[in-house]
C-alpha cells in the first residue's frame, strides 16, 4: 500500500510487519467467513418446520412430489447436501427461490433489490454520518450552549421514535394530503420514462421519503459518538498546543480534532453496516420499496428457505468483510498502529 | 524596553459564585536576552501566569486585574482574533509534556509547517524549508521531519518542540517545565540547546520550573511564587544568596545538595493555603517561623529591598535565615 510507505524510512522497516498483519488478518476473514456459511447451512436444517411443506403445498401427487424432492437433492443426507451446498456456492449458485416461480437465488436478491436497498441505504447512512460529524463536532466545540443542547435533543428525539411511526406520518401528510411524496414504490408505475435523466428524477423521489425516515434515525448514533469522542480530544494537550500556536479555531476543529475523533466512529460504522441493511425492513415496508427488507420479510412470510439463507449469508459476509476493512483503515487513520 | 511587562496580575478561576485566586497580585519583566525563572509548588499559579500571558485561559478563568505588556502590545484588553493572531508571532510556548503536545495522528513537520503558514502566508515548501533549517538548528535530521511523533525520543520530540517554538521568530518563549520528564543528561543537552537559541534569537524566556538546581543554572532572575503571590523577586545569584523572603529560605533548604556533608532536608511544615479561601494577612504566614502579629493581618507590600531585589514580607531585610551553602 503506498499510503504505508509514504512515511518514509521508519515505515518503510515496519511495512513487511503490516502487509504481514494484513495477510493474517484476511486468512482469519477467510476462516470465519467458511464457519459463517456452515452455520448458515446448518441453522436452516435444524429449523421447524419442513420446507418441502413450504414448497409443494398440499394435494400434489406423491409421484411429483417425489420428483420435486429428488430434483432438488433433498431426499440425500445432511452431509451429501452440504458437500452440494458447498460446491454450488463457490460456482456461483445459491439455488432456487421457492416462491419467485422458481427464479435462482442470486437472481432474486441482486437483480434489482440490492441496488435498490444499496442506493437508499448508502444515501441515508452518508448523510447520517456527513452530518453526524460535522454537527456532533460544532456541538462539542460549543458545548452547553443552544446549538449543543437543540442537536442532541432533536436528534435524540428522532433516535427514539420508532421508524414505521415516523414513516407513516411522513406518508399521511407528505404524501396523501400535501401529495409531494409519493406513497409507494420506487418509481412511477405505468409512466414511461422519456430518458436516463427522467428515470433517476423518478426514482430519487420516490427516494425521498425513505431517505429522510433513515436518515433521521441513523444520525441519533452517529452524533452522540462524534460529539462524546470530541469533547474527550478536547482535554488533550495537543488541542492546547495548537490553541496557543493561534490557529484558527476551524483548523483545530477539523484539522486536529475530527481526525483523532475518528477512531472509534470508523469501527462502529463498520459494526453497523449489516444492521443497517436489515434494519431498513420496516422502512422498506412502509414506503414499499423494494429491496432486501422487504424480501426479507415475504420470503419469512412464505418460508422462501433458499432466499434467505442468500440474505443471511450475504449480510454475514459484509459484516466479517467490513470489519476486515476497518482494521485496514485504522492503519491509514492512526500511523500508531503498526505491526 | 521589556519585552515582557506584567504589573500587578490578577487571575481568578470561577467555580460557580467562588473564585480561586490563582494568581493574585504578581508583576515582573523580562528583557531580550533574559530568562526569568519562575519556581514554587505544584497549584502556586506558575502556570496560569504563563497561560495569562498568552490568554490561554479556560472558559473559567478570567484576567480580572492588571496590565500584561507584551512589545508594545498590551494584551489583556485584546479581543479573542487580535490575541489569536498575536499567539506564537510574539510569543511561544514550549510544553512540558512535548509527546502530548504534538498530534499523534499528523506528521511533526507538518504540524509546524502549518503555524508557519499560518502566521508568515508563504507557499508549503518554504515553509518546509524553514522548518528544515529549524530542525538542524536543534540538532535534528531534517528529513526526520516527515516522522509521527511515536517515532521520536523523549528528548528528540523535546527539540522538536523547541524548533517549532521558534517557527516563527517570537520575541518571547514561555518554557514551561521544558525538561522536567527527561533524564538529567538530556536535560542538561536540552538546557543548553535553549541557552545557544536564546543568545542568538535574543529571546526573553520565561522559565517555569519547580526544579530549583535548573533555575540557579539557568535562569539570570529569579521569581519565587507562593499560593499566587510572586513573594521574592531578583537575580538568581541574591536570591540563592541573600534570600529575603522566609518561604525562599525554606524552599531552598528543602533541596538536598551535592556538595558538603549529608545532613537531613528541612521541609516546611503545613500545607499550601485553599485558594478559594486563602488566609488574611501575608498568605504564608500560617507555615512561617518567623509571622508576628502583623503578618495575620495586614498583606505585606511587594517592594524593592535592594537593587533589582523585591520582596514581599513585612520583615524583609531585617530578618537572617541560616546560611544555606
Amino acid at each position: 500500500m503506498h499510503i504505508l510507505n509514504e512515511s518514509g524510512a521508519v515505515s518503510a522497516r515496519t511495512s513487511v510487519g503490516t502487509r504481514r498483519y494484513i495477510a493474517q488478518r484476511f486468512v482469519q476473514t477467510i476462516i470465519v467467513w467458511f464457519m459463517i456459511i456452515t452455520l448458515n447451512f446448518i441453522i436452516f436444517r435444524v429449523m421447524p418446520g419442513d420446507p418441502r411443506q413450504a414448497l409443494l403445498g398440499e394435494g400434489i401427487p406423491p409421484e411429483l412430489r417425489q420428483a420435486i424432492v429428488e430434483r432438488f437433492g433433498l431426499d440425500k443426507s445432511l452431509i451429501e447436501q452440504y458437500f452440494i451446498y458447498l460446491v454450488n456456492l463457490f460456482q456461483g449458485d445459491m439455488g432456487y427461490s421457492f416462491s419467485h416461480f422458481g427464479e435462482p437465488v442470486w437472481k432474486t436478491i441482486f437483480d434489482f433489490r440490492f441496488a435498490n436497498t444499496f442506493i437508499l441505504m448508502g444515501a441515508s447512512m452518508a448523510a447520517a454520518i456527513i452530518i453526524g460529524i460535522v454537527v456532533g463536532v460544532i456541538a462539542a466545540a460549543r458545548r452547553d450552549t443552544l446549538i449543543d443542547t437543540g442537536s442532541t435533543v432533536t436528534f435524540l428525539v428522532a433516535y427514539a421514535m420508532p421508524v414505521f411511526w415516523i414513516g407513516l406520518l411522513m406518508l399521511m401528510f407528505f404524501g396523501f394530503q400535501l401529495g409531494i411524496i409519493p406513497l409507494a414504490g420506487t418509481i412511477t408505475r405505468g409512466y414511461v420514462h422519456v430518458n436516463f435523466l427522467d428515470y433517476w428524477r423518478d426514482y430519487l423521489w420516490h427516494m425521498t421519503g425513505p431517505w429522510i425516515v433513515l436518515t433521521l434515525s441513523f444520525i441519533g448514533g452517529f452524533y452522540l459518538i462524534m460529539r462524546d469522542s470530541v469533547l474527550d480530544v478536547f482535554t488533550q494537550d495537543y488541542i492546547l498546543a495548537a490553541r496557543a500556536k493561534g490557529l484558527k479555531e476551524r483548523t483545530i476543529l477539523f484539522g486536529h480534532a475530527m481526525r483523532n475523533a475518528m477512531l472509534p466512529m470508523v469501527s462502529v460504522v463498520a459494526v453497523n453496516l449489516p444492521y443497517l441493511i436489515s434494519g431498513a425492513m420496516i422502512t422498506e415496508f412502509v414506503f414499499s420499496w423494494s429491496g432486501l427488507g422487504l424480501l426479507t420479510y415475504h420470503s419469512v412470510l412464505s418460508v422462501d428457505y433458499p432466499v434467505l439463507q442468500g440474505i443471511f449469508l450475504f449480510l454475514a459476509s459484509i459484516t466479517v468483510f467490513a470489519n476486515f476493512l476497518a482494521d485496514v483503515l485504522y492503519l491509514y487513520l492512526d500511523p500508531r498502529i503498526r505491526y | 524596553m521589556a519585552v515582557l511587562e506584567v504589573e500587578n496580575l490578577k487571575t481568578y478561576y470561577y467555580l460557580g459564585k467562588e473564585s480561586v485566586k490563582a494568581v493574585d497580585g504578581v508583576s515582573f519583566k523580562i528583557e531580550a536576552k533574559e530568562t526569568l525563572g519562575l519556581a514554587g509548588e505544584s497549584g502556586c499559579g506558575k502556570t496560569t501566569t504563563a497561560y495569562s500571558i498568552m490568554r490561554l485561559l479556560p472558559e473559567n478563568g478570567r484576567i480580572v486585574q492588571g496590565t500584561i505588556r507584551l512589545g508594545d502590545e498590551e494584551i489583556t484588553a485584546l479581543s479573542e482574533e487580535e490575541i489569536r493572531y498575536l499567539r506564537w508571532r510574539k510569543a511561544s510556548i514550549i510544553f512540558q509534556y512535548a509527546m502530548n503536545a504534538f498530534n499523534p495522528v499528523l506528521r511533526i513537520g507538518a504540524q509546524i509547517v502549518e503555524v508557519i503558514r499560518e502566521k508568515e502566508g508563504v507557499s508549503k515548501e518554504e515553509a518546509r524549508a524553514t522548518v528544515s533549517d529549524l530542525f538542524d538548528e536543534v540538532g535534528l535530521e531534517p528529513k526526520r521531519q516527515r516522522d509521527y511523533p511515536h517515532e521520536f525520543s523523549g528528548g528528540m520530540l523535546q527539540r522538536a518542540i523547541i524548533a517549532q517554538s521558534l517557527a516563527c521568530d517570537p520575541m518571547l518563549v514561555i518554557a514551561d517545565e521544558p525538561v522536567t520528564a527527561l533524564d538529567v543528561i538530556v536535560q542538561n543537552k536540552i538546557l543548553d540547546l535553549l541557552r545557544k537559541l536564546q543568545e542568538k534569537y535574543e529571546l526573553a524566556v520565561l522559565f517555569i520550573t519547580h526544579d530549583l538546581s535548573v533555575v540557579a543554572e539557568n535562569c539570570h532572575n529569579v521569581g519565587i511564587m507562593y499560593a499566587g503571590n510572586l513573594v521574592e523577586v531578583g537575580s538568581a545569584k541574591a536570591v540563592f544568596k541573600h534570600n529575603l523572603h522566609p518561604y525562599t529560605s525554606k524552599l531552598i533548604g528543602a533541596f538536598p545538595s551535592v556538595i558538603g556533608e549529608k545532613k537531613r532536608l528541612q521541609f516546611i511544615p503545613g500545607t499550601p493555603p485553599n485558594l478559594l479561601n486563602p488566609p488574611a494577612g501575608c498568605r504564608f504566614h500560617p507555615r512561617c517561623p518567623y509571622a508576628q502579629d502583623i503578618c495575620k493581618e495586614k498583606e505585606p507590600m511587594y517592594r524593592e529591598i535592594k537593587q533589582g531585589h523585591y520582596a514581599k514580607c513585612h520583615f524583609a531585610g531585617e530578618l537572617s535565615f541560616e546560611v544555606i551553602e
